[in-house]
């Protein structure tokens, strides 16, 4: 019985992947997600961001969802529970091409990438698609952005509350989350600009609630996971040659290093930015070039933009619009008190 | 219980005998079963083959495992739907495989015919799925005077700037990850060994 089920659900999901390609190949990239903002003012949002935060920490679910961006779906697994000492155990795998696994024991997180070998670094959240904030409740968030209950529809089959955090200036993208009205759970997330254009979006295609551990996360409990690899204190508070001056409000510096890039061994300064949903990295190292153009990418939400100016290639990378990135970049000066 | 029967017993753990009879009385008879059981463990554990754990008593689970299995009461028209939604999936799927087959065929063509003109197509990175575009700039013109020299050195630095793009994705998500530490962790000795450095 339980193959004929799931055999029945991978047709329906086969069917309407092909069904949303037909339609988003002709527009391209161009889909519209803005429905008629009918806010009801008797729905507050806060309360269903702050039961996604408790359902988030507190619920035994296994999951799958696929991240579409650039018209392409990365599949994965998230599994979450909370053994009878209170430990949470997470798993989230991605599901095509090379493992990339991130396995989490209450506060040790581990990486298994084919970029490195195994490593874990202590932290209480797993760095995925999926915004860190979500499981902290939003509170730190309501400096800058808003919060608004939009309304009802359907998601994975159930009845679903749509709200969206918009931000409060033009500088960042707003995020759309569809919430389960039964257990409060994220159903859906999306990303779009301020015209209502979807950049990202991760779609749940499966959720199981249970009041047990399931058997990924059982064998989690049994497995050791590597070694903790220790970040030196004041690592990441280095005194840098270069500076940024503009950011907008509510972004705070988690890290300012100098590291090698991974794979072109390039030394560069970095600093990383958060305003409590999206990160911003910015990067500077002296270039062969005197001079290029500002160039950008878009991967999904992801901006990577780079210029170079003066012989110093600046760069900028993160879920904000072009133009705040060119912005950030432009604003990048040399530091006249550090002495390096 | 005689003697000679726990003999009879061992002899078929052994695989010496092979005695229809014997195994029906095993089958009935709960003490002989059990024998049945404790030979079968014992050469587990002398040929070392056992787990860490030994679940001395599988059988009795597996029965009432079975006892307690639901009935299932009307098999037969799911088992009718899964060949309905077989032959629809098989309609359905036929002309797309068709389509695909004639479509690879002219994606071979083409494909051919690009590797002839640009042999540096190959050194685009696989998983490329990034698109640049110059920021708020003008496109520059094509010129049909363009030298093929200075085509493939742009194409060069095309493929230059997808790389950099590239790394720096992949940085900033590495970055991420580090980031969302908590420092507190680290002893003062770290400390005085980084500032060492």
């Amino acid at each position: 019985m339980k193959l004929i089920s799931s055999l029945l659900l991978l047709i329906t999901i086969s069917t309407s992947v092909a069904a949303n390609e037909n339609i988003s190949t002709p527009v391209e990239a161009n889909e519209d997600i803005s429905t008629p903002i009918a806010a009801n003012e008797n729905e507050q949002a806060e309360p269903w961001l702050e039961r996604l935060a408790t359902s988030l920490q507190t619920l035994n679910f296994s999951t799958s969802f696929v991240v579409v961006k650039n018209n392409q779906a990365e599949p994965y697994h998230w599994f979450h529970g909370v053994d009878e000492s209170g430990n949470e155990l997470e798993i989230l795998s991605l599901l095509n091409g090379p493992r990339r696994d991130v396995l989490r024991k209450d506060n040790i997180v581990s990486y298994i990438e084919p970029e490195l070998p195994p490593y874990s670094v202590t932290s209480q959240q797993i760095t995925g698609p999926i915004p860190a904030v979500l499981r902290e409740g939003v509170t730190a968030l309501g400096q800058t952005y808003d919060f608004i209950s939009v309304g009802r529809s359907r998601v994975l089959g159930r009845p679903a509350q749509l709200i969206r955090i918009v931000s409060k200036d033009v500088y960042r993208y707003g995020h759309w989350l569809w919430l389960d009205q039964e257990s409060g759970m994220l159903l859906k997330l999306a990303l779009a600009n301020r015209t209502g254009q979807l950049l990202e979006q991760i779609q749940f295609t499966h959720l199981d609630i249970t009041d047990a551990l399931g058997e990924s996360l059982l064998q989690l409990q049994q497995t050791s996971l590597p070694k903790v690899i220790e970040i030196p204190a004041g690592y990441q508070e280095q005194v840098l040659q270069w500076q940024v001056k503009w950011l907008p409000d509510g972004f705070k510096r988690l890290n300012a290093n100098r590291h090698r890039i991974s794979t072109t061994k390039k030394p560069v300064e970095f600093m990383l930015f958060n305003d409590g949903l999206v990160d911003v990295s910015v990067y500077v190292n002296p270039s062969e070039d005197n001079q290029r153009a500002t160039d950008y990418v878009m991967d999904g939400a992801t901006v990577v933009l780079n210029q170079v100016v003066n012989g110093f290639e600046v760069s900028v990378v993160g879920k904000i619009p072009a133009k705040t990135a060119k912005a950030i970049a432009d604003s990048v000066v040399l530091n006249t008190n550090s002495t390096p | 219980m005689s003697e000679n029967k726990f003999e009879a017993v061992s002899s078929i753990v052994d695989n010496d005998q092979q005695n229809d009879e014997l195994f029906d009385e095993i089958l009935n008879d709960s003490h002989l079963s059990a024998t049945w059981q404790r030979y079968h463990l014992m050469g587990d554990v002398m040929r070392g083959e056992t787990s860490d754990v030994i679940n001395f008593d599988l059988s009795s689970q597996i029965a009432s495992a079975i006892a307690d299995e639901p009935t299932i009461l009307a098999p037969h028209t799911s088992n009718n739907l899964v060949g309905k939604l077989k032959a629809k999936v098989v309609q359905f799927a036929k002309p797309f495989g068709q389509m695909a087959i004639a479509a690879s065929a002219a994606g071979l063509m083409v494909m051919g015919v690009q590797q002839n003109s640009a042999d540096t197509d190959a050194l685009l990175p696989a998983s490329q799925v990034v698109k640049t575009m110059p920021f708020g700039g003008v496109a520059e013109p094509v010129s049909l005077n363009f030298q093929q020299t200075s085509r493939s050195s742009e194409k060069q630095a095309f493929i230059e700037q997808q790389r950099r793009f590239q790394a720096l994705l992949s940085d900033h998500q590495q970055q991420i990850k580090l980031s969302s530490v908590d420092v507190n962790h680290t002893s003062p000795q770290d400390k005085a060994e980084e500032s060492a450095k």
